[in-house]
């Protein structure tokens, strides 16, 4: 922790770079706000806690988004929080398991002999940008629409907003967007820039004044054939990662999503930076994709719960079982033009195989 | 008299009976026995009937020829009138329905027989020459309706006519014929003159006969009435079955009494200025559509307005003598002013158009009447005809010629009042319903009008960018209040009496409670009362804000304990997170939230977030479907880790706070189960979490109103701001105390240094040294 580049800074600008102050602030604060429990079992106790939940990063749950957003640690915090917490919404294959597992343990024995029709009609659990607003408001009652309908512009074409979208495209497309939110809209400002022309040299770039550019027209949808050069384009966000003092995506991975085609538009840069796995890895908040819904502590806590709600119900008349059917497979209304640049990301994205597509899998 | 042979048997004795005016009609009243005596046998008859005698006693007096009195008993004329307008009327149709009509009166008579037998008491003429007069009356046969009975002295008249009058047509300027009677005819019939069915075109200049009392021009073809303002002392005038167009020529006939103007084709009545004593005015038969210049006739006790051309009856004031008023076979279709006539006892309205009592309500103010006639009405058609009508006029004594018993009466009274409380009971209740329609619209443009106001806001404040939502929006705004204004217009116009309109309704319906617009939710602090309180088992919210909503529902649970029915409609209720705010009703069964106005419903989840967010309820249904075991599974599959998260992860103080002060204790217990070995406490644990009803890990997640929460984070921002400036302080201390503490260590060492060199070199002399020591001590003594 005392690493010995902390000398290169004077004490408070240290304490603020890494957020140190923002938590001490935010443990008086809350200190304050609790101090009647608090006084019963001590203020060295309640420290404790606090910076232990901090460390484990449990302290975010149901807090403000001023403070949600407030650090990099936090935001990441929410993000593992809310992949943890609704991971079961991602769920599709793994759902059978699960409720064959409940069934058997209800009865017996199984009763879903004819189960497979069931499963193949059933969609997976595809959701619109207002629905996974409402699960993030769960977790943080005033989270912006906001933020959730840029992240879900990543995913979508911009007509096409209502459209429904599967867990982990979105998660993924979200991460970037929270994480790096004051860095996309410098990028947005830049590629801006660049479409119409503007000498890269002579860009300044924006650094610390997020709001400045809110107002601009963000990017608009361009065809695969618009777009600016990617060696070009990086080389203004190099610069910007150098000044900017907020969370940028790793240099070296960006440069490695920009070399790989010649020209890109502004989401597509985007949803390149969702799909790679470096990133997530860099961010740590999520686990790959691949493992996205794996998470067998919590999956173990869920049989117990599970366990326990069959145990209540047991007791009610259960034959009513079979309905399961019911479950709400959802006519979407738009399914068919969930992304946009499709061709156009394939060529940007090799990692990009289709196969982890769950949106166009599920399109099928 | 032939003529009256004509009319079939029964027929006459109808018209006998009606006629009972004068006295000789009302002997004819007894109809076969009056035929089988009268029948030209003028002679004493056996018959014990008083009719019967008197007929003899007319046919015994009729020689003598004193001038009778013609004098109308006004106590009591109010039945033998009736009959003789009857009769008019019947004369003037003449048509077979009318016939049988009256076959009732006739009927009648037997009733009416005995009291006209005393004529003095009895029938409104007062013959003042005793028989004589009778007699005489029905001699000279001024009246037609002379029954047979006196067909004697028809016999005797008619004949008078024919031979002893003597019509001169004068040779003059007048084409007038000019009429003498004979000497000794005169003498006979002095004070009366009957020119019946003469085939007058004109009246005849009636010369010499100056004290006539009585004239009688039935049947003739009469357009005009001339020549007869000299017969100043005339009382009785009948013009019946002429073809008259006017009234005129009248105006010096002051003693005039009873003037007979029926069947002709008067269209208006006039010229009866001078007629102060007139008594019976009748004009049954004519072409009059308006009651009018009678006002003044106060001494008038029959007026007879049968088969005219009137729709509405007005203008009665004046008529203070009034007994009687026939207006049937009219187009009467509403009356007034009968009110006003304090003498009124019959009046005859059958065969009319009244087809609402309100049309009709002056009657009811009448104290004097006594006897109506409504047939052949459309009211008469009504079920409640005869027990409003009874209802309304107490003092009625007959009714279409029934008499009316206690007991009908009291009957009528009864039901109508009953008719008129359930009238006045569905008059409410349209009332109402049309009051809360009114209503329930009003409050929905309110809540349209807020939604819209919010919806603005939040996109101006929003998408600046999308300036075309904008542009959209704010016309939208620019349209919506002129469409309300000029709803609003159409609605208080229509409205009238319920002008004011509520923004909010409450409405008990069943086991239902309603509550429309935001202030209904005031109406949860009023005191219900316990049955009302007890039998509400769904409570409706509708164009209520969910936030607002939540506010009471603390109160909901304590003011009806048994709602176990919530519905929602056009509440917004937009997020997931909405629903915690249900956790803290006692008893949910039923969950209803319309897809109105509710945008949460249409999301996947929120079906499976209320069943894992009410889970202590054991919800039945959730709108309108059966909840499955499933569905509950499900339900936690999806967010039971959420709960778990939520309750174990969460520093202990956070929790504490979140979870509302009530539910710590039971918490508390939670978490000291928690300590033990999990393993062995889940099933203990788990009951303890159920004695205390809703899940504790649930009760974490709970939801605040928008207002609180901003409230909320406006002290959250306070106190930031202070904490801010206390840790800077704090901070700063320390970075001072850590720089002083710095320098200090970085200048220690070489300051020692030189300390320790300065003490060397002190004592590097040895003896120097001792001797400085030395020098301080004794110094120091």
């Amino acid at each position: 922790m005392l690493s010995p580049e902390r000398l290169s800074l004077p004490g408070p600008e240290y304490l603020a770079q890494r957020h140190v102050l923002t938590y001490m602030e935010d443990a008086v604060s809350q200190l304050l706000e609790n101090r009647e429990d608090i006084s019963q079992y001590g203020i060295a106790r309640f420290f404790t806690e606090y910076f232990n939940s901090v460390r484990q990063g449990t302290h975010i749950l149901f807090r403000e988004f001023s403070f949600i957003q407030a650090t990099p640690h936090n935001r990441a915090s929410f993000l593992r929080t809310f992949w943890r917490c609704f991971r079961a919404v991602g769920k599709n294959g793994e759902m059978k398991n699960a409720l064959l597992s409940v069934d058997a343990l209800l009865s017996g024995r199984s009763y879903y002999r004819g189960d497979a029709l069931y499963y193949n009609e059933r969609q997976n659990y595809l959701l619109t940008v207002k629905e996974y607003h409402c699960l993030l408001q769960l977790l943080c009652p005033d989270f912006p629409m906001e933020l959730t309908q840029k992240a879900a512009r990543i995913v979508l074409m911009d007509d096409a907003m209502d459209c429904l979208m599967s867990f982990s495209d979105f998660l993924f497309a979200f991460q970037i967007q929270f994480y790096y939110s004051e860095f996309l809209e410098s990028v947005a400002a830049i590629y801006q820039d660049l479409l119409t022309g503007k000498n890269p040299n002579t860009v300044i770039v924006p650094t610390s004044s997020s709001g400045q550019h809110r107002s601009r027209l963000a990017p608009s949808e361009c065809s695969p054939l618009d777009g600016v050069e990617a060696s070009l384009f990086y080389h203004c966000l190099e610069s910007l990662c150098d000044r900017s003092k907020y969370s940028c995506p790793p240099s070296a991975l960006v440069k490695e999503v920009l070399s790989s085609v010649q020209r890109l538009t502004f989401y597509g840069f985007l949803m390149a930076l969702a799909k790679h796995h470096g990133i997530n890895r860099a961010l740590g908040a999520l686990p790959d994709k691949g493992d996205l819904l794996l998470d067998p502590p919590m999956d173990q806590e869920l049989e117990k719960l599970l366990s326990q709600v069959s145990g209540l119900s047991i007791s009610t008349p259960a034959g009513s079982s079979g309905d399961i059917a019911n479950l709400p497979t959802r006519t979407s209304p738009r399914i068919s033009s969930p992304w946009k640049p499709l061709h156009h990301r394939q060529k940007v994205n090799t990692e990009s195989d289709g196969s982890t597509d769950e949106t166009e899998s599920s399109e099928n | 008299m032939a003529t009256r042979e004509r009319f079939p048997p029964a027929k006459e004795e109808a018209v006998a009976a009606r006629g009972g005016g004068r006295s000789g009609r009302l002997v004819s009243m007894v109809p076969s026995k009056f035929r089988a005596g009268g029948g030209g046998r003028p002679g004493p008859s056996p018959v014990n009937n008083c009719g019967l005698h008197l007929v003899i006693q007319t046919s015994s007096v009729a020689e003598r020829n004193k001038p009778f009195e013609f004098r109308v008993n006004k106590d009591q004329s109010s039945f033998h009138n009736r009959l003789l307008q009857h009769d008019l009327e019947k004369n003037h149709s003449g048509k077979q329905g009318d016939g049988r009509l009256l076959t009732p009166l006739v009927r009648n008579k037997q009733v009416y027989v005995p009291v006209a037998a005393n004529l003095a008491d009895l029938s409104g003429l007062e013959l003042k020459q005793g028989g004589g007069c009778l007699s005489a009356f029905g001699d000279s046969s001024i009246h037609t309706p002379t029954k047979s009975r006196t067909r004697q002295g028809c016999h005797s008249a008619g004949p008078n006519i024919s031979d002893n009058i003597h019509f001169g047509s004068s040779a003059s300027i007048t084409a007038f014929p000019i009429l003498h009677r004979a000497a000794d005819e005169k003498i006979l019939n002095s004070d009366r003159l009957t020119l019946e069915r003469q085939k007058l075109t004109v009246c005849p200049v009636i010369d010499g006969e100056e004290h006539l009392r009585l004239l009688n021009f039935q049947h003739n073809f009469i357009t005009r009435i001339q020549n007869i303002s000299n017969l100043q002392h005339l009382v009785f005038l009948d013009l019946y079955d002429n073809q008259i167009e006017e009234i005129s020529g009248l105006s010096t006939l002051r003693s005039l009494r009873v003037l007979l103007l029926g069947k002709n084709r008067i269209k208006k009545i006039s010229n009866l200025e001078n007629l102060k004593n007139l008594d019976v005015l009748d004009l049954h038969g004519n072409q009059i559509a308006k009651i009018e210049n009678i006002n003044h006739l106060g001494e008038l006790r029959v007026l007879n307005l049968a088969r005219n051309l009137l729709s509405y009856v007005e203008n009665l004031n004046g008529l203070d003598s009034l007994t009687e008023l026939n207006l049937r076979h009219n187009q009467i279709t509403s009356m007034k002013d009968v009110d006003t006539l304090p003498c009124l006892q019959h009046l005859f309205l059958s065969f009319n158009n009244i087809s609402s009592f309100d049309n009709i309500l002056c009657l009811a103010d009448s104290s004097s009447l006594s006897d109506i006639t409504l047939d052949g009405n459309p009211i008469a058609q009504e079920t409640w005809y005869k027990n409003t009508i009874l209802h309304h006029m107490m003092q009625l004594r007959q009714l279409d010629m029934k008499r009316i018993t206690e007991e009908e009466r009291r009957m009528a009274s009864v039901a109508a009042r009953k008719e008129e409380e359930k009238k006045r009971e569905s008059h409410k209740q349209t009332l109402l319903k049309e009051k809360k329609r009114l209503t329930i619209g009003n409050i929905a443009r309110q809540w349209e009008i807020q939604q819209n106001r919010v919806a603005l806001v939040t996109s101006s404040n929003q998408d600046k960018k999308d300036s075309d939502s904008c542009q959209i929006n704010c016309s939208a705004a620019y349209v919506f209040p002129e469409e309300t204004r000029s709803l609003d217009t159409i609605l208080s116009n229509s409205v009238q009496g319920l002008s004011v309109l509520d923004s909010h309704l409450v409405e008990v319906e069943g086991d239902t409670l309603y509550l429309y617009g935001s202030g209904a939710l005031e109406s949860l602090d009023r005191n219900w009362s316990v049955q009302t309180a007890g039998t509400v088992i769904t409570v409706s919210f509708m164009f209520i804000e969910f936030d607002e909503i939540v506010q009471v529902l603390p109160k909901l649970k304590i003011r009806f304990p048994n709602s176990v029915h919530l519905k929602f409609k056009e509440t917004n209720i937009v997020t997931l997170q909405q629903f915690n705010a249900l956790a803290q009703v006692r008893r949910i069964e039923q969950l209803t939230v319309d897809p109105q106005g509710n945008p949460v419903v249409n999301f996947t989840l929120w079906k499976y977030y209320v069943l894992f967010r009410l889970n202590h309820f054991n919800l039945q249904k959730i709108n309108g479907t059966e909840v499955t075991q499933n569905d509950i599974v499900m339900a936690e599959r999806l967010f039971g880790i959420l709960a778990h998260v939520a309750s174990s992860e969460l520093p202990q103080y956070r929790l504490l706070s979140l979870l509302g002060e009530s539910r710590k204790k039971q918490f508390c217990y939670m978490l000291e189960a928690k300590g033990k070995k999990s393993g062995i406490v889940s099933e203990e644990s788990n009951d303890s979490r159920r004695v205390g009803g809703e899940n504790a890990n649930r009760a974490i997640l709970n939801y605040t109103t928008r207002e609180f929460h901003t409230e909320k984070l406006e002290e959250i921002k306070e106190r930031k701001k202070f904490c801010q400036t206390y840790i800077q302080d704090l901070v700063k201390e320390a970075a001072d105390i850590n720089m002083k503490n710095e320098s200090l260590q970085k200048l220690w060492p070489q300051m020692f240094i030189e300390l320790v060199r300065d003490a060397v070199i002190e004592i590097r002399n040895k003896n120097s040294y001792m001797k400085l020591c030395l020098q301080r001590i004794t110094d120091q003594k």
